[in-house]
C-alpha cells in the first residue's frame, strides 16, 4: 500500500468519526462540570432508597420492577454489565465499566433521569432518544441476560443512537435488529471520543481501526500504561474466539476488552479481561497479542478543572 | 450456428444446477435423522457434565485436533487450548472436577460427526431462565463447497417449544414472534430439537 494511501486511511480511522459530535448543552438542568466522582457505597444508598417506579410513558417495553432490579443489580455488581449475546454493545458495555468504575452514583441517577423524563443529561452531554430507540428498549430478546436487563437495553440504545462515528453513517435511525448491525457499531476514535466526552477519565489511545499500534514490546507497554490507568483493548474477536474454521481471516478489531492484569512468563502472556458480564483468564503467546491488538487505550482521571 | 445455442444452453443449465447443488440449502432436518444417535450422545453426555462443573468445548482446526476448552468459574472464566491426547487436557479437566473418562467420551463423540462447539445458552419466558443446548457442526458434504453458510446448528430444549405453520421457532405461542439465537430463524425437528444453517459455528 503507498504511503499516501495509508496516510489517508489513518485520517480517515481517526478524524471521520467526528461527522456527529454529541450536543454540549451547557444551560440543561443539572448539568454540572465539576460533578464529583462518587463511591459505589453512594450508589447503593441512593438506589435502594428507591423501593418502587411507576410504568414510563417514554419507554412502553419496560417493566419498571425489571428496570429497578437491573440499576440496582448493576450498582452492587458493577462487573455483571451484560451487552448481549450476538450484538455490537460491547464498545457500550466497556464504557458503562468505566463509568460504574469512576461514577456509579452518576450513572444511577443519569438512568433514572432517563426513565422518568425521557431524556437527561450527563455532564456537558444530553441524552434525547429517539421514538424508534424508546419503543425497542425492554423489548429486545434472545440475547442472554439482556432479555431481563430493560436498564442496560435502554442505556446502550441511548448511546448507539446519541453518539456517531464513521461506520455509522449508512445506518443513522434505528430499526428492529439494528442492536446487531452497523447502526450500533463503535469504531476506535468514537469508543475514545464516547470515553472523554460523556466521563472523567483523559484517554491516551494508541492504534486504529485498520492498522495495529506500533509501541514496541506490546507486553511491557501495556504493563506501563496499567500502572497510569484503567486500560482497554480494541482486539481482534474473530481470532480471540474463533467463530469459523477458515483459514483466511479478516484483519479486523471488533471487540472491546477492560485489562485487569498481564503477565508474560517464557512467551506465554496471561490475560484476565473483563467483557460480557464476568472476567476471563486466558493464555496466548506473545507473537499472537500482538497479531489481534488493535488499538491500547489508557484512562486516567482529569483533575477537576479539566473539561 | 443452429448447434451453439443448445450447447450454451445446456452448460448454463449445467451451471445453474451445479451452484445449485452448492447452495447448502440441501442440508436439512434429514441430516439430523441421518446422524442422530451420535449428536443426541453429544447432547446427553455434555448435558450430564455440565451440571457437575459449567463449561463449554470448541474445536479450533480444520483437522479437529485443536479443542478450546471454557471452564466458567464463580469468579473467572478459563479459557484454555490443548492439542487432542495431550495429557495436560485431561490434568485440566480432573483439577475441576469434570469426569475425564466422560469429557474423552464427548471428545470422541464430537471429533467423530465435525461438531465445532458445544455450550449452553440461556433464554428467558416470562422473565424465567430456561437453558437450551446449542450444539455446531460442520458437515463433511460436497454440495456446500461454495456455500457461506456451512454450519450445521441445533438446539436442544428442554421443554417443548412453538412453532408457526412454516416450522419456525417462536418466543412463545401467544406472542408469534419468531425467536432468532445469534441472529438465526430455527426450524422444528422435533418438538424439542431445532435446527439451523448458519455461515458461523458461534
Amino acid at each position: 500500500m503507498g504511503r499516501w494511501m495509508k496516510c489517508f486511511l489513518v485520517l480517515c480511522t481517526q478524524h471521520l468519526t467526528y461527522i456527529s459530535p454529541a450536543m454540549p448543552m451547557p444551560g440543561i438542568p443539572g448539568y454540572d462540570p465539576l460533578t464529583p466522582t462518587s463511591t459505589q457505597q453512594q450508589a447503593i444508598v441512593f438506589v435502594d432508597s428507591i423501593s418502587e417506579l411507576s410504568p414510563s410513558i417514554y419507554w412502553p417495553g419496560i417493566k419498571p420492577a425489571l428496570f429497578l432490579q437491573n440499576v440496582k443489580t448493576n450498582v452492587h455488581e458493577p462487573l455483571s454489565i451484560y451487552p448481549g449475546r450476538g450484538t455490537n454493545f460491547c464498545g457500550y458495555g466497556a464504557l458503562t465499566y468505566l463509568f460504574l468504575q469512576d461514577d456509579p452514583l452518576g450513572y444511577a441517577r443519569l438512568l433514572f433521569q432517563l426513565y422518568r423524563e425521557g431524556k437527561a443529561s450527563y455532564r456537558n452531554t444530553f441524552f434525547n432518544p429517539s421514538l424508534e430507540v424508546e419503543s425497542a428498549a425492554g423489548t429486545l430478546r434472545s440475547k442472554g441476560i439482556l432479555d431481563i436487563h430493560p436498564a442496560e437495553q435502554m442505556w446502550f440504545l441511548c448511546l448507539a443512537d446519541h453518539f456517531k462515528g464513521y461506520l455509522n453513517f449508512f445506518h443513522r435511525t434505528y430499526h428492529p435488529g439494528d442492536e446487531d448491525s452497523f447502526w450500533a457499531a463503535v469504531n476506535y476514535a468514537k469508543f475514545n471520543r464516547m470515553v472523554r466526552q460523556l466521563l472523567h477519565y483523559k484517554v491516551n489511545a494508541r492504534g486504529s481501526d485498520l492498522f495495529r499500534p506500533a509501541v514496541g514490546n506490546t507486553v511491557d507497554y501495556i504493563t506501563k500504561k496499567m500502572k497510569e490507568g484503567i486500560v482497554v483493548l480494541y482486539v481482534n474477536n474473530r481470532i480471540l474466539h474463533k467463530k469459523k474454521l477458515e483459514k483466511i481471516k479478516l484483519q479486523i478489531p471488533t471487540h472491546y476488552v477492560i485489562l485487569e492484569s498481564i503477565a508474560n512468563v517464557n512467551d506465554t502472556v496471561t490475560l484476565i479481561y473483563w467483557d460480557y458480564g464476568s472476567k476471563t483468564l486466558r493464555q496466548i503467546k506473545s507473537g499472537f497479542l500482538n497479531k489481534i491488538i488493535f488499538g491500547i487505550s489508557c484512562c486516567t482521571k482529569k483533575e477537576t478543572h479539566e473539561e | 450456428m443452429r448447434n451453439k445455442y443448445p450447447s450454451q444452453l445446456v452448460f448454463l443449465l449445467s451451471l445453474t444446477l451445479l451452484l445449485h447443488s452448492c447452495s447448502g440449502i440441501k442440508i436439512t432436518s434429514r441430516y439430523y435423522f441421518e446422524h442422530e444417535k451420535v449428536l443426541d450422545q453429544v447432547e446427553s453426555s455434555y448435558r450430564t457434565l455440565y451440571k457437575d462443573k459449567p463449561f463449554s468445548l470448541a474445536f479450533t482446526d480444520k483437522l479437529f485436533r485443536t479443542l478450546s476448552m471454557e471452564i466458567i468459574t464463580d469468579s473467572l472464566t478459563y479459557i484454555y487450548e490443548f492439542n487432542l491426547n495431550e495429557k495436560r487436557m485431561n490434568d485440566t479437566a480432573a483439577k475441576y472436577h469434570i469426569d475425564t473418562a466422560g469429557l474423552n467420551r464427548l471428545v470422541g463423540y464430537m471429533r467423530s460427526i465435525h461438531c465445532t462447539w458445544v455450550n449452553t445458552f440461556d433464554y428467558y419466558v416470562d422473565d424465567s431462565k430456561r437453558m437450551l443446548i446449542f450444539i455446531s457442526v460442520k458437515p463433511v458434504m460436497t454440495q456446500d463447497v461454495l456455500s457461506y453458510k456451512k454450519y450445521y446448528i441445533l438446539t436442544y430444549y428442554t421443554q417443548p417449544q412453538h412453532f408457526d405453520p412454516q416450522g419456525r421457532l417462536l418466543d412463545k405461542r401467544k406472542l408469534r414472534r419468531i425467536r432468532k439465537i445469534n441472529g438465526e430463524i430455527f426450524y422444528r425437528i422435533n418438538d424439542k430439537v431445532c435446527y439451523t444453517i448458519s455461515g458461523q459455528f458461534r
